[in-house]
């Protein structure tokens, strides 16, 4: 097959943001060196934590395993340095969820543990059970565990690889993609192989052409440049502009036959199936103006928050807000004590400027937020009966097929927190279903 | 952490398009003004004092009716979107030159404190602050209105009907029902030369000119207005004998240029859908011009005031489908 150039589909849904990722986009991945404490959660993915394998007083090495799966939809986690384990407690994140972490004390040697079999590369059973033991799970933000999404209950016939990184601020994905290129594409050729089908495709945004570039080479991959339009990462909409399908509301990619990976997945599989590592290392973004040297690091996981910014020169004194991932959707922090997990690909600092931080006012009913909607819902309507909280009428608007992606309160000229709104408004109508109404 | 600032805490996304509610009303303040430039050059000092009038009763109004429920004056001030001010200069455009100085302000106080403020302030009014002002006016003093038109011409209609300056006798309902086109030409209309009506009604060019700037910076669709226009021309096109000669003066007299680009085209009271929106706007010529030849005098407000009651039933039912929608084979449609 002739690797040429395919240009994405255009939809015409969705919103521009100022990208802001001139702030460290030309900065190579810088490893980071192992703090001094590392306190590495038990449950960075979706599904049951894991249970602990460790007490204690006892003396890990970087790749042991300290936490193993609990059930079938969970992955194991394992030390990212070499030490002393000090505590087994349970700590709360900025919204108060609490969940255990195992702190180690690092004792800066560089012991390594790598998994002693070789994987049969032809085999996609060994490729998952390999995936499934070196704990890989979505690192795109999502933490699904990648080795249930790769085992469908129906065939599948495409993999689209998701290079798209709409985000404003991060650049991991793009210096992955430029650095590592061939990594990538070995991942790559493991999952397909997994997954047993040979449709590979990778979306990229066409503010990344350097990166096109680095992958056209490859002929049995389909390079889809995507237009440059938030949110082109999106799952759903990464497959409709990449292929044309449509997922129905209320079902999954694998119901349309394709399967959706991200980038940094990519690397850890290759590296946990061919270099027999496991996964203690993750790529993030620390950037925005707040910050006094912005940079892409790769760090090992569990290291504290205030240690990685303090490694990119710390804050400034105006820093407004900081936040734990892309400022669309994003988490914000009310300090720097959180850990680095799997699933983190950010850090962002950002000046009054850059946010909005005003009160809200009426809606005007001007439908800029429907306009926008990339899910074609109507958030006005969804927000104004979960405040009134008839959340029925909520779901009946489509509060339930939104992605959270933001648009619609990116544009609003009220300033109306639409997405808190329907956060909620899900969050209720799944306690509602859970009660069996 | 070197920070003795605070730090703002809240839901994402946390950048947002600066834009808001305030800017977009200057910008429609904004694109009033060639308006109401031209309505001052061709009818002079009087149409200044009801402009500034109408503009102040429309602020002081809000100001007053917040006062009394309980807002400090501080807080006014910091949720003050300057809607009230568009109110204002609307209400002001649809009258005549020679309208004594208490219209303009009861008109005005009516449009704010009793269609917006009663109803929950900005965006929860029902219809048209503006229009519904100037049909109050035009109820409650409707032979003043109809004498506050200025020499050189006489005009007995109400509603920006325009005339010519020199024969005064061509009217609107000469249009309609005698079948006479006005003798004034369609450059004429268009440039407002000559013409007596309302002070925001005679000089299209500027109001073209307000519209295609609302237009690019993009706060209303500019197709929708012309939609409206087009379908109230071809229908009094159709209305009298498929005549095309009818087309242009029938969109250039009258309120219909204000009315459908800046009156239409407000935010709350139009539907939210690109199909709701396109049913609205042409109903809104539909009925225009078949209610002009039916009773011979501008129709426009009270068939936008109308078209306003019936735009919750269009929301109602007229929703996008979500992206992925399929019907359910088992009869019950997934919304």
């Amino acid at each position: 097959m002739i690797s040429k150039v395919k240009k994405g589909k255009f939809y015409p849904y969705g919103i521009h943001v100022k990208d802001n990722k001139q702030l460290c986009r030309e900065k190579p991945i810088e490893l980071m060196p192992a703090p001094e404490i590392v306190k590495i959660s038990l449950s960075q993915h979706i599904g049951a934590p894991a249970i602990p394998v460790v007490n204690v007083n006892d003396c890990v090495v970087i790749g042991q395993l300290i936490g193993k799966a609990n059930g079938a939809v969970s992955a194991n986690v394992y030390s990212s340095v070499c030490g002393v384990v000090t505590a087994i407690e349970d700590i709360s994140n900025d919204l108060g969820q609490k969940q255990t972490y195992i702190v180690i004390k690092n004792n800066f040697t560089d012991t390594q543990k790598t998994f002693d079999d070789q994987v049969d590369l032809s085999s996609s059973q060994s490729i998952i059970e390999r995936i499934k033991l070196a704990g890989i799970v979505g690192l795109g933000g999502a933490g699904f565990p990648t080795a249930v999404k790769l085992s469908p209950k129906s065939p599948l016939d495409t993999l689209i690889i998701n290079g798209a990184e709409c985000e404003p601020y991060l650049n991991c994905d793009f210096r992955l993609m430029i650095e590592k290129t061939q990594e990538i594409y070995n991942g790559i050729g493991l999952v397909a192989k997994a997954l047993n089908l040979s449709n590979v495709i990778i979306g990229i945004e066409e503010n990344k052409p350097e990166a096109i570039k680095a992958f056209e080479k490859y002929d049995d991959l389909q390079v889809v440049a995507l237009k440059k339009q938030y949110p082109m990462g999106s799952e759903k909409h990464l497959i409709y502009c990449t292929t044309g399908r449509k997922v129905p509301t209320g079902k999954m990619p694998f119901d349309v036959g394709v399967c959706v990976q991200n980038i940094k997945t990519m690397i850890a599989c290759y590296e946990a199936v061919e270099l027999n590592l496991p996964l203690t290392h993750i790529v993030m973004t620390v950037s925005g103006r707040g910050i006094v040297e912005p940079k892409n690091l790769k760090v090992a996981i569990g290291t504290p928050f205030e240690d990685i910014v303090n490694f990119c020169g710390g804050l400034k004194d105006k820093t407004a807000k900081l936040v734990a991932g892309g400022p669309m959707m994003g988490k914000a922090l009310i300090g720097l004590n959180q850990f680095a997990r799997k699933t983190d690909s950010g850090i962002l600092a950002l000046l009054n400027e850059e946010i909005s931080f005003s009160q809200p006012t009426n809606c005007i009913n001007c439908a800029t937020c429907a306009k926008n909607c990339p899910m074609r819902l109507m958030p006005m309507y969804i927000e104004s009966f979960t405040l009134a909280g008839d959340y029925l009428n909520a779901e009946k608007y489509g509060a339930m097929d939104c992605i959270s992606c933001g648009s619609c309160a990116y544009n609003c000229p009220a300033k109306r927190p639409l997405v808190q709104s329907i956060n909620m408004a899900k969050l209720k109508i799944r306690e509602m279903k859970n009660n069996g109404k | 952490m070197a920070n003795n600032k605070l730090l703002t805490f809240s839901s994402s996304p946390h950048i947002k398009n600066p834009r808001t509610t305030r800017q977009i009303m200057m910008h429609v303040c904004i694109a009033l003004l060639p308006i109401s430039i031209m309505a001052v050059v061709y009818f002079g000092l009087p149409a200044l004092f009801i402009i500034l009038v109408s503009l102040i009763s429309a602020v002081l109004a809000e100001y007053i009716y917040l006062l009394i429920t309980g807002k400090t004056t501080k807080e006014i001030l910091a949720q003050f979107d300057c809607s009230s001010c568009v109110t204002g200069i609307l209400i002001a455009l649809t009258l005549g030159p020679k309208t004594p100085l208490y219209i303009p302000v009861l008109a005005s106080a009516f449009a704010i404190v009793v269609v917006k403020m009663l109803f929950g302030g900005t965006g929860n009014n029902l219809v048209n602050p503006a229009i519904t002002g100037r049909v109050f006016a035009f109820m409650s003093f409707t032979s003043i209105l109809a004498n506050a038109f200025v020499a050189p011409s006489i005009n007995s209609l109400v509603g920006g009907n325009t005339f010519s300056a020199t024969t005064g006798a061509t009217t609107l309902t000469g249009i309609f029902t005698d079948g006479n086109l006005p003798t004034l030409s369609n450059l004429d209309l268009l440039l407002g030369t000559g013409l007596a009506g309302c002070i925001g009604e005679t000089c299209k060019v500027a109001l073209l000119i307000g519209a295609l700037y609302l237009a690019i910076v993009g706060i209303i669709n500019i197709g929708y207005p012309i939609l409206c226009v087009v379908v109230t021309g071809l229908m009094t096109v159709c209305l009298n004998g498929f005549n095309f000669e009818y087309f242009l003066p029938s969109i250039l007299s009258g309120g219909l240029i204000l009315g459908a680009f800046f009156m239409a085209t407000d935010y709350t009271t139009s539907p939210n859908t690109t199909l709701g929106n396109i049913i609205y706007f042409a109903l809104l010529g539909l009925l225009t011009a078949v209610l002009r030849q039916a009773t011979g005098i501008e129709t426009f407000s009270f068939i936008l005031l109308l078209m306003n009651i019936t735009v919750p039933l269009l929301d109602k039912f007229i929703l996008p489908k979500p992206f992925g929608y399929k019907k359910s084979k088992q009869g019950g449609a997934k919304k």
